[in-house]
């Protein structure tokens, strides 16, 4: 093929005067909330989100966002739509006492002083049986 | 060299390039080798400029930091390449990315096209991402282990772009109207210059004799065709041109205004003050 037959380029070079990349019109986007491990047995925990048309482009965008430096081992992608909300008041936060629902008002000190007190009591009784 | 003495840029914390001797080679596979080095280290620069081009610019946020972060992937090979090339060469990295005319890098023409629109950065990227992935399944297979070495490290971080240029190749083909229009003419524009990433290299017979390359790049590009050809029949996508690689695929860069452009850009800090480090 001769340089005159060749078709040319779309656009004269001009670097970054070029055209900006956009969504078409009839692009959707959805969020979707990722949540990482940074090491083998820690908890799975929220890092954050992001906006993708799709699971697959999330995922990868998942991995740009949250791990391009090595900093995940395992990744949680999930489209928000999916995850299931709870944040009545009525249901967390109750108005009336919970106190009593707490384990504050047991003194455990004296109790666990004594317990450990007769295990090493049993312990020195067959030490010398 | 004038101006102040060199430092060595900033260091890994692992070194990507394993310590060898270049006397294991013996001359004249050694200078084959370089120039098969020159050229994978050249093209990875090069596309890793390009398409760094789209940070702040890409169609959503999240493929802007996606797009540059595989930008930043390619400097990186690059980085490796120029590195075991400057052990051969006796020269430094540096010296070999930045201090350079136009006319001697060697990367394929494929890549002095400029990154123009979002489906022709696309298209760019699938043609010479396919062909790399095939140039790098050869070299794996390397008789020179440093290179079978890094090239293992480096087809692990491919994997990745390969998937995430395939989902935007396949997205734009499905897209009736304007983002098939504009895939359809960036790859009517670039397929006769995709074959130039397996362009003959000077003294290639060598590399092939020696097991430094398993496989001649005339080799190459039929298995690269094959594998892509699926992919485009698929899509309904129009075939690849039958050629042969062509002789001339890597030089008179010098020619190419795009080109010169990028290289005035990549090159302007190093030509401010010779030496220049961060």
């Amino acid at each position: 093929m001769t340089e005159q037959q060749r078709p040319t380029d779309p656009q004269p070079a001009s670097g970054r005067h070029e055209e900006a990349g956009r969504l078409g019109g009839g692009a959707r986007t959805d969020v979707f909330e990722v949540f990482r491990q940074e090491k083998d047995g820690d908890p799975m925990r929220h890092a954050g989100n992001v906006v993708a048309p799709d699971v697959e482009l999330a995922t990868h965008y998942a991995r740009e966002m949250y791990s391009r430096r090595q900093e995940s081992v395992r990744l949680w992608v999930v489209p928000r739509s999916q995850v299931t909300d709870l944040s009545d008041p009525d249901l967390l936060q109750p108005p009336l006492d919970r106190s009593f629902k707490k384990p504050g008002g047991y003194v455990m000190r004296d109790k666990l002083e004594q317990a450990r007190q007769r295990a090493k009591d049993e312990k020195d009784g067959q030490g010398t049986s | 060299m004038t101006g102040p003495a060199r430092r060595p840029t900033r260091q890994l914390l692992a070194p990507d390039v394993p310590d060898f001797d270049r006397r294991q080679l013996p001359p004249n596979v050694r200078d084959a080798l370089a120039g098969l080095l020159l050229a994978m280290a050249d093209d990875e620069f090069v596309i890793g400029f390009w398409d760094s081009e789209w940070t702040g610019i890409a169609p959503l946020l999240e493929e802007d930091v996606a797009f540059s972060s595989l930008a930043q992937d390619e400097i990186g090979h690059a980085r490796a390449w120029y590195e075991m090339l400057a052990v051969l060469a006796g020269e430094t990295a540096d010296r070999l990315a930045f201090g350079r005319e136009p006319a001697q890098y060697r990367h394929a023409r494929l890549l002095d096209h400029p990154r123009t629109d979002w489906a022709f950065s696309i298209a760019r990227r699938w043609l010479y991402d396919t062909a790399d992935s095939v140039r790098l399944g050869a070299l794996a297979r390397s008789a020179f282990e440093p290179l079978a070495e890094v090239v293992a490290k480096v087809r692990r971080e491919e994997r990745y772009h390969l998937m995430h240029v395939d989902v935007w190749l396949r997205r734009l083909a499905a897209h009736a109207g304007e983002p098939r229009q504009r895939l359809e003419r960036a790859l009517e524009v670039l397929a006769p210059d995709a074959l130039t990433v397996f362009t003959p290299l000077p003294g290639e017979w060598l590399l092939v004799e020696s097991g430094v390359m398993s496989e001649t790049n005339e080799q190459l590009a039929e298995r690269w065709r094959a594998e892509v050809g699926g992919l485009l029949e698929e899509l309904g996508l129009p075939a690849l041109p039958a050629d042969r690689p062509p002789a001339g695929g890597r030089n008179g860069h010098a020619d190419s205004e795009s080109f010169s452009w990028l290289w005035g850009e990549f090159t302007a800090v190093h030509r401010l003050e010779e030496g220049v480090t961060w």
